[in-house]
């Protein structure tokens, strides 16, 4: 058989950006413009980050707050550690951590059983947060909390990041 | 004509159960926890209890007991999706007279308050 | 034969790298940027195997024998309706001629499948030989091997992976169902000697409560809403934590939610895509509704139907463990499917890293009308549970009232 590269299959679609899915505990950085998405958050926490100068952008979607509670070699699984990696990872292709901005959604409370203490969305959306300010990131978005579900996307042309739930209006950050 | 207590938390059981019950007996009240059927049933000491187990703030199994203890005499069913037996026996031992699982038919609810509170 | 959480990770992994092997082929050979989104390994019941394919859904693939340390069947499929698509990504021009486009679909079939088998052999350190591949177009669950009929199990273990196309709303699926004997005993060999056992004929067993516990649930269903319900399937999946709010994807969900305590301890969901939630809550209802939108009339029918529903489904565990679980009031969902589980595996995986899932479906005949439970246990609890299940009591899920009163 032939071997086809992706340059022969890949013709018609040069308007529209790439879309480029996240899963949940993975991430991924883009330096040409792609949209970035995650869907699905309910207490997890999706990070955007954007640099302001190259237009490059990277999001992450974490599922618990801390990685030292549970390592297990899954960095992007964890606030802490999946900001880190995202930030290293944008460092990687250039940017400077002093262009960088973030947005983030999720880490609502809905179906949160523990009793006492907060749940495991705000703690999420601190360790982020913490993670953040450690690396002197500022924040210039959020939509967090509440009790109901989100799906983001980040598009790296302009920086937008646009949040959709099930029975709400989108919003864009 | 008997006096009825409905403690469930479903807004739609409490309504089902009126619904069946109302043509024979005088519903005095409905509450959503074990904690109001105690209150309530003090205040007001009623001939019958349909009491739910699974409710917040406090189950059916403890207000049954509490309620047994303090009113030997008084008449409670449990009432409840709950079908384990080991469940029942908890029941039995709080002093519950009788047991409906849900999802239930009418004639089986009616036969049961007539073996508990004879006409 | 034993296997342990050791074990059970070690082949879904096995599995999950042979289907990302298989996709770079595929992406080399074709340009098509795929990625592998979860792969699980379940114990299904025989009958029930494809079940989530339905019931007219035509697929088309290619099937393979294999055999060596393990033995059975493979194969690689999609959907007949983008078929066309993925030829032409294979071979522009290819749909014209109908034996080219089949033979496309062989060969890359071929390459793929070597590289989700050879992974297998490499790190069991042995050879694992595999028969030319055979084209195949079949409807709904017939598109999968039953596994081979050595013995009469009704039970058997399949490997499931869903390789989804970016930007396309196209997916692969690769299933493994091997034969169960030589797969549980080489499972039973990795399995890691000082970590907690678990027997298979036990996790079977459970299995089999779950089926009647859904019987069950199916019939309050019935009974409550005049809607004809059967139990469809259950089976009970292993996972990495992380994939098991991925299943679910955007689509809108309604139904209940609880947290259960005792052992094991864990969560249960009842769900129902918005059109069955309506559906099912006018049969609840004494008076006729007539609404399109899900008003909170309906939303109140569902919250004590997922009540009810819940208990039917875990009575028979605690019957037969003679012991109670309880669990919480039903709290009501309405959301992306993906944003109701995530919290629920939160919780969960602050404590574990892999997670049992027990998925079960109902549906009827003549009414769009689906609903699915889905119960996460505490994994440690789950094998504790399972340690204490005596496997002559497991018929006893009743519960006799009148013994009582």
């Amino acid at each position: 058989m032939k071997v086809y590269d992706g340059s022969e299959t890949d013709s018609s679609q040069e308007e529209e950006p790439e879309r480029v899915k996240v899963g949940i505990a993975e991430y991924e950085v883009t330096t040409d413009s792609a949209t970035l998405t995650t869907s699905g958050l309910g207490s997890c926490v999706g990070v955007g980050l954007y640099d302001t100068k190259t237009g490059a952008a990277g999001l992450v979607h974490v599922m618990l707050p801390v990685a030292e509670e549970m390592d297990d070699g899954k960095p992007a699984k964890f606030a802490d550690t999946g900001t880190e990696l995202l930030i290293e990872e944008l460092e990687a292709t250039g940017s400077r951590r002093r262009d960088l901005v973030a947005k983030i959604a999720g880490g609502s409370d809905m179906l949160d059983f523990s009793e006492g203490g907060s749940g495991i969305g705000d703690r999420n959306i601190d360790k982020v947060k913490e993670t953040l300010e450690g690396y002197n990131i500022s924040l210039v978005g959020e939509d967090v909390g509440g009790d109901h579900g989100r799906s983001v996307q980040l598009k790296s042309v302009d920086g937008d990041f646009l949040v959709k739930s099930a029975n709400r209006d989108d919003r864009t950050l | 004509m008997a006096e009825v207590l409905i403690a469930d938390d479903s807004e739609f059981m409490r309504n089902l159960l009126r619904e069946i019950l109302e043509e024979d007996h005088d519903i005095i009240d409905e509450v959503e926890n074990g904690v109001e059927a105690v209150e309530v049933f003090k205040e007001q000491q009623p001939d019958l209890v349909m009491m739910d187990i699974v409710m917040p703030i406090r189950d059916g199994i403890e207000a049954t007991d509490e309620i047994k203890n303090e009113f030997p005499n008084s008449n409670v069913i449990m009432c409840t999706s709950v079908g384990q037996e080991e469940k029942m026996k908890e029941a039995v031992k709080a002093g519950a007279d009788g047991y409906i699982t849900k999802p239930f038919q009418k004639p089986s609810v009616i036969e049961a308050i007539k073996d508990v509170v004879p006409s | 034969m034993k296997i342990d959480v050791q074990s059970l990770d070690t082949f879904n992994k096995l599995a999950h790298e042979g289907a990302e092997e298989a996709t770079r082929s595929m992406t080399q050979m074709t340009g098509i940027e795929a990625t592998v989104e979860v792969t699980k390994i379940s114990l299904v019941d025989r009958e029930d195997l494809g079940e989530e394919f339905g019931r007219e859904t035509e697929f088309v693939g290619v099937q393979f024998g294999f055999e060596g340390a393990l033995t059975g069947k493979t194969v690689l499929i999609f959907e007949r309706e983008r078929s066309s698509e993925i030829v032409e990504a294979l071979v522009p021009g290819g749909n014209a001629d109908e034996s080219m486009a089949q033979s496309s679909v062989e060969e890359i079939g071929n390459i793929m499948m070597s590289g989700f088998i050879d992974g297998w052999a490499e790190y069991l350190g042995t050879t694992i030989d595999h028969s030319p591949p055979t084209y195949i177009e079949r409807t709904g669950k017939d598109i999968l091997p039953g596994s081979p009929d050595t013995n009469e199990r009704d039970q058997v273990f399949v490997f499931s992976s869903e390789i989804q196309w970016e930007g396309e709303n196209v997916s692969f699926y690769i299933y493994m169902v091997p034969e169960y004997e030589p797969l549980t005993k080489l499972m039973s060999e990795h399995r890691d000697e000082e970590a907690d056992a678990i027997p298979v004929e036990k996790l079977a067993a459970f299995n089999q409560m779950t089926r009647e516990g859904t019987q069950r649930a199916a019939e309050n269903v019935e009974m409550m809403s005049g809607i004809e319900t059967e139990a469809e399937v259950s089976q009970i999946s292993f996972a990495p934590i992380e994939d098991v709010p991925k299943q679910f994807g955007e689509e809108t969900y309604v139904g209940t939610a609880v947290e259960f305590t005792g052992i094991p301890s864990g969560f249960l969901l009842v769900l129902f895509d918005e059109q069955s939630a309506i559906t099912v809550a006018e049969g609840l209802m004494p008076m006729e509704m007539e609404s399109s939108e899900l008003t909170d009339k309906h939303k109140a029918a569902i919250e004590e139907l997922g009540n009810i529903m819940t208990s039917g489904f875990v009575d028979g565990w605690a019957n037969v463990l003679q012991r109670s679980v309880e669990h919480t009031p039903p709290r009501l969902v309405h959301d992306m499917g993906q944003a109701i589980l995530d919290p629920l595996a939160a919780q969960l995986g602050q404590h574990q890293r892999h997670a049992f899932m027990i998925d079960s479906k109902m549906k009827t005949e003549d009414l769009e009308f689906e609903s699915k439970i889905h119960a996460l246990p505490n994994e440690q609890e789950l094998r504790e549970t399972l340690d204490d299940l005596d496997l002559d009591r497991a018929d006893q899920t009743e519960a006799n009232v009148d013994q009582l009163f």
